[in-house]
């Protein structure tokens, strides 16, 4: 499992090399402050998967609720509501959706990737039909400053971003390692049929996980609206992808039971630093499109496979 | 021939013809018969390519398969039609077929020869596929052929009797029965002798070969390539087959189910559309039937086992 991660790790200080050497100024500190940022706002997006993925589930209502976050978050705000509540209203709606993701997956045995799909359609219907399909608004000034690539905090020239979200991978690292939640999460994940005799409810483990990945995908677009300024309800279709990759190339197995959150830290740094690097090579944004999903291939080719059938009989 | 897995997508259906004759009785009339399956037909064909893979089990899904119709649309048009001017049926149809199915062979060997989980890998080939189409066909280009527009109509009902006999004929073969026992439990299946990644990845071909048909009746239905067609497919696509109730688990579900999911996303649109609702309501109106019908199927499996 270490050497799952640290290969991720080596891939992202690898693909930083190879951008190094092949286009000017890739290394300046200001490209590498973008990477960071864009790193870590991938990074909030993903955890959240990551616990889903865990438990043996998938969560495609992530990229739906950070377009969610984004819109709901700027039009609240520009009515004048204080950003505090807009908060608290924002986070109550995604975890109501998010617990009812968990409830029908887990209660009624609805294969997840499914369901979020449905979900995750219809909260994005009903963004689009309250907004009229023209959402509007802003985030206030230090949220945007939260997220800045040009910002600093204390003596360190990135914006508090960076290290928040290095803090909060900490943090849900040492609640997976330490926490009963944890512990049931692993165990739910890899057996699902001995958990409930581990006494532990599947049903509350899968509402409470899902609960969480809603939090983090709104709270991933309320950071978007702050990085790009306006809000956009298709702000997080991007993340669909980039989140399960991020999951999957930090070495966690879609199967559940198994990786974890240091993992999908890698996973987004080696995205970032892949879609840095197209870029940066001056191809035009179809070609970076196509060339990004074969790199991601690749990649996962080279250490994401999963065992043969005939090693589980 | 129906499972009772699709017995909400065949209720829903009813209601939707009901509903249909009651606000607008002239658009039942067998007139218009022909004109509604031609627009019908692309999103039929779309919903059965994404189903076999699905069949298989062990989280086989197909998510390319938007993208993949996309490409060869754009091929077909923009660049047989276009750019070497061949137009004929004897050339096209196998052309659109066949490269369907080679993509589709791509996705089966990712998922099954290099073993990497089926969404990781068909979201992969979805980003390459629908990067390559906007890089050889940066803008729409008309001119699909006559023979192909016509087929928009009431004869799209040729190519959807190919797909139900091919079907049909499948299900009499050896391969039929081990893609239902793969998709039902794999470890039992393997251990009886069935070639489970052999089944698998030709479970992928079909579902690229089914999705090439799909590309011609889409290409007959809008006569021209379109390149950023293709990615919004995927998601009614996928709707339409669980709505139907295929089911990701595998081995539930068929050619039929499919389609039955397919006519009731296709007539939501024109009930919807009749309201002259806004397509944000359409689009809430798709979510929430697909979070029901999924969630009233397991239901009613839990049920009945109980």
């Amino acid at each position: 499992m270490t050497r799952r991660i640290l290969a991720a790790f080596a891939m992202a200080a690898g693909l930083h090399l190879l951008g190094t050497l092949l286009i000017d100024g890739y290394s300046a500190p200001f490209a590498v402050r973008a990477l960071l940022v864009l790193a870590s706002l991938l990074a909030v997006a993903s955890f959240g998967q990551t616990l889903v993925v865990l438990l043996g589930g998938i969560d495609l209502s992530v990229p739906f609720l950070i377009g969610f976050g984004n819109v709901v978050a700027a039009q609240l705000y520009g009515q004048g509501m204080p950003f505090a509540l807009v908060c608290a209203i924002v986070a109550v709606l995604a975890a109501g959706l998010g617990a009812l993701n968990g409830l029908l997956s887990a209660g009624l045995a609805v294969h997840p990737l499914i369901l979020t799909l449905g979900s995750g359609t219809a909260v994005e219907g009903a963004v689009l039909l309250w907004t009229k399909g023209f959402p509007a608004g802003s985030a206030p000034q230090f949220v945007a400053d939260f997220v800045s690539i040009g910002g600093s905090v204390g003596g360190l020239p990135v914006p508090l971003l960076v290290p928040a979200t290095a803090v909060l991978a900490l943090l849900l690292m040492l609640l997976l390692a330490r926490s009963p939640f944890g512990q049931r999460l692993y165990a739910l994940g890899a057996n699902p049929a001995a958990a409930p005799y581990a006494l532990i409810r599947p049903v509350a483990m899968a509402m409470a996980t899902y609960t969480i990945s809603a939090l983090f995908a709104a709270g991933a677009g309320v950071l978007l609206l702050g990085f790009t300024g306006s809000a956009y309800a298709d702000v997080g279709q991007p993340y669909l992808f980039q989140s399960i990759a991020a999951v999957v190339i930090g070495g966690t197995a879609l199967t559940g039971g198994e990786g974890g959150i240091a993992g999908t830290v890698a996973g987004a740094l080696v995205l970032t630093e892949a879609n840095t690097l197209l870029i940066g090579l001056g191809l035009p944004p179809a070609s970076v499109e196509a060339a990004l999903g074969a790199v991601i291939l690749l990649l996962v080719s080279l250490y994401g496979r999963t065992p043969p059938l005939r090693a589980s009989i | 021939m129906i499972g009772r897995e699709s017995r909400p997508a065949l209720v829903l259906l009813v209601l939707l013809i009901a509903v249909m004759a009651a606000l607008d009785p002239a658009r039942l009339a067998p007139r218009g018969w022909g004109t509604q399956l031609g627009l019908a037909a692309p999103l039929l064909c779309t919903a059965a390519a994404v189903m076999p893979a699905m069949l298989g089990g062990g989280g086989g899904i197909d998510v390319s398969i938007g993208p993949l119709i996309g490409f060869v649309n754009a091929v077909l048009v923009g660049v047989l039609v276009a750019k070497l001017g061949i137009a004929a049926p004897a050339v096209l149809v196998p052309a659109a077929l066949l490269l369907g199915a080679a993509l589709g062979a791509v996705n089966g060997l990712l998922a099954t020869v290099v073993r990497v989980q089926p969404i990781i890998a068909t979201l992969g080939t979805y980003l390459v596929l629908s990067g390559l189409t906007l890089t050889i066909l940066p803008a729409p280009v008309g001119g699909a052929p006559d023979w192909l527009r016509a087929l928009a109509g009431g004869r799209a009902l040729l190519p959807l009797a190919a797909l139900v006999l091919g079907w049909a004929a499948l299900r009499r073969t050896p391969f039929h029965g081990h893609l239902m026992a793969t998709g039902s439990d794999a470890r039992a299946a393997y251990s009886a002798g069935v070639p489970v990644a052999a089944v698998r990845f030709l479970s992928y071909v079909l579902g690229g070969a089914i999705a090439g048909l799909a590309a011609l009746m889409m290409t007959a239905l809008i006569g021209s390539a379109d390149p950023n067609i293709g990615p919004t497919l995927t998601l009614v696509a996928i709707s339409a087959a669980a709505l139907g109730g295929v089911g990701l688990a595998g081995g539930q579900g068929g050619l039929l189910a499919a389609l039955l999911g397919g006519a009731d996303i296709f007539l939501l649109q024109s009930v919807l559309t009749g309201f002259n609702v806004s397509p944000f309501v359409l689009q809430i109106a798709y979510g929430l039937i697909l979070v029901a019908s999924v969630s009233l199927n397991a239901a009613l499996r839990r049920s009945g086992r109980a």
